[in-house]
């Protein structure tokens, strides 16, 4: 089915001149891009630029103004498209967890595969203790948010989303609230995802996991794509002044 | 003298207890009422129907400003005008159960709004419907900033429900006017009824403290 839509052109995430305002802001600006099933992009780009309002499009964080989001066949706007139904192919990973402060580790990740996609409950804990275990937190089950390490609570918040199974998995800066030491933990946990063949947004400047899991570096700067290309490509021989600008802020330190 | 008084007063303690049986029920039944509209009217209100929010909110205010007697007096004198009987003890249940509900859609409102967008947003991502987003993920997180001052209204709301006596209910405010007819010492009788409600309150205020103070150390603990 998924090469199907390959053959037609049509990716797991299609992105046709899309355009979004926030108020007079242009905050994406006539956005072309097609993601293939099982493909990892990298969006990176200075703050601002437009990278986090593109990804929480795709679930509908955020609305579109003009132009055509189509996600695993379904255009986003279409009345004919569900939602809250489409919202459960998409994992989310958010910058800040947002973990559910009044539910354990364990809680956490069974929520919406118990509700939403009404799986019993032991059999639902059972997967739940296994997602924990493979993001290494299999002695975290029963722990509440607060009582766990910023890079606890996100691969905790990744095991969530694997919890429903989904298509598509987008990330939305994961490791830049997290202190320097974890990064690398949920970094880890984002590559094994990626190599499962999960088709995979991720808005980053973790250069190391870029080059090592995606196929593609989008690089956006005040709402639009200025470059795209290979991490060799983009990392090697940036084609733009912005990009090498940029490049040289975030690989400086 | 001040015995004789004390004697006849205790002998109408029968009378005494229907009054504060009258406060109890009306006090309860219109709380309990007045619980569950308030929530469904909080929920509603920050449910995104801008008609329906509006509604509700004028409401909220035309009933948070103006004064309970008056209310009262509207809903047991003018509706019988338009041709809806009621009694006495219908009329100061609707009252007050409208003037809980009200004050607490308010608090309900407040504690919903205190929940961060991202926990919502969490939960939209994972496809939770509406109604499951608010069971599961917004009211638990509200009810700790709901319960202390939640508790609160209710001694409020119980010390209002004195007005029902306005309207010739036998509560307890009632009782203190028919005894010190018989027993003339204002203040003794009145420093009796008063009693009489401190002694149902006063359980209440040290729950809303204790809660207030677990509440306030949960929620240390909560932040990220």
């Amino acid at each position: 089915m998924t090469s199907n839509r390959s053959k037609n052109g049509t990716g797991m995430i299609e992105f046709r001149g899309v355009n979004k305002w926030f108020g007079t802001l242009n905050v994406l600006k006539d956005i072309t891009l097609s993601v293939e099933p099982r493909e990892v992009v990298v969006v990176c780009g200075p703050s601002g630029s437009g990278k986090s309002t593109l990804i929480r499009c795709i679930n509908g964080l955020e609305t579109i103004r003009d132009g055509d989001l189509v996600v695993d066949g379904q255009r986003l706007g279409d009345p004919a498209t569900n939602m809250t139904r489409l919202r459960t192919e998409i994992g989310f990973v958010f910058q800040s967890f947002n973990l559910y402060p009044h539910k354990t580790a364990l809680e956490n990740v069974t929520l919406a595969p118990i509700h939403v996609r009404k799986i019993p409950r032991t059999e639902a804990e059972k997967a739940g203790r296994e997602l924990l275990a493979k993001v290494g937190l299999a002695d975290k089950v029963n722990a509440y948010p607060a009582q766990l390490s910023g890079g606890q609570q996100q691969r905790v918040a990744i095991a969530r989303c694997l919890g429903m199974r989904p298509k598509i998995m987008l990330f939305d800066e994961p490791t830049s609230a997290l202190d320097p030491e974890m990064i690398s933990e949920v970094l880890d946990v984002m590559v094994a995802v990626a190599e499962e063949g999960m088709t995979m947004m991720v808005v980053t400047h973790e250069m190391g996991f870029a080059r090592k899991v995606a196929q593609r570096v989008v690089f956006m700067d005040a709402g639009a794509i200025v470059e795209s290309g290979t991490p060799d490509e983009f990392f090697s021989h940036p084609k733009t002044d912005r990009s090498r600008a940029f490049l040289s802020k975030i690989l400086r330190h | 003298m001040m015995w004789q008084q004390l004697q006849s007063i205790a002998g109408s303690y029968p009378l005494a207890l229907r009054g504060l049986g009258m406060t109890v029920m009306l006090s309860l039944i219109s709380l309990v009422l007045g619980t569950l509209i308030g929530f469904g009217l909080g929920i509603l209100r920050t449910g995104g129907n801008r008609l329906i929010g509006g509604v509700i909110g004028a409401w909220v205010d035309l009933i948070r400003g103006t004064p309970f007697l008056v209310q009262i007096f509207l809903i047991f004198f003018i509706l019988p005008e338009l041709g809806i009987e009621l009694d006495a003890l219908t009329a100061g249940i609707i009252a007050l159960t409208n003037l809980a509900a009200c004050f607490i859609c308010e608090i309900v409102v407040a504690g919903i709004r205190s929940v961060p967008t991202g926990q919502v947003e969490a939960a939209l991502a994972s496809g939770l419907s509406r109604w499951q987003r608010m069971r599961q993920v917004v009211l638990p997180q509200a009810m700790r900033i709901v319960l202390p001052p939640l508790v609160g209204q209710y001694v409020l709301l119980i010390k209002d429900s004195s007005v029902v006596s306005a309207i010739g209910l036998t509560d307890l405010t009632r009782v203190g006017w028919l005894v010190v007819q018989r027993v003339p010492n204002g203040l003794l009788v009145f420093f009796l009824v008063g009693l009489g409600y401190f002694i149902v309150c006063y359980p209440l205020i040290m729950l809303a403290r204790r809660l207030e103070q677990r509440m306030g150390a949960a929620h240390g603990e909560v932040q990220l």
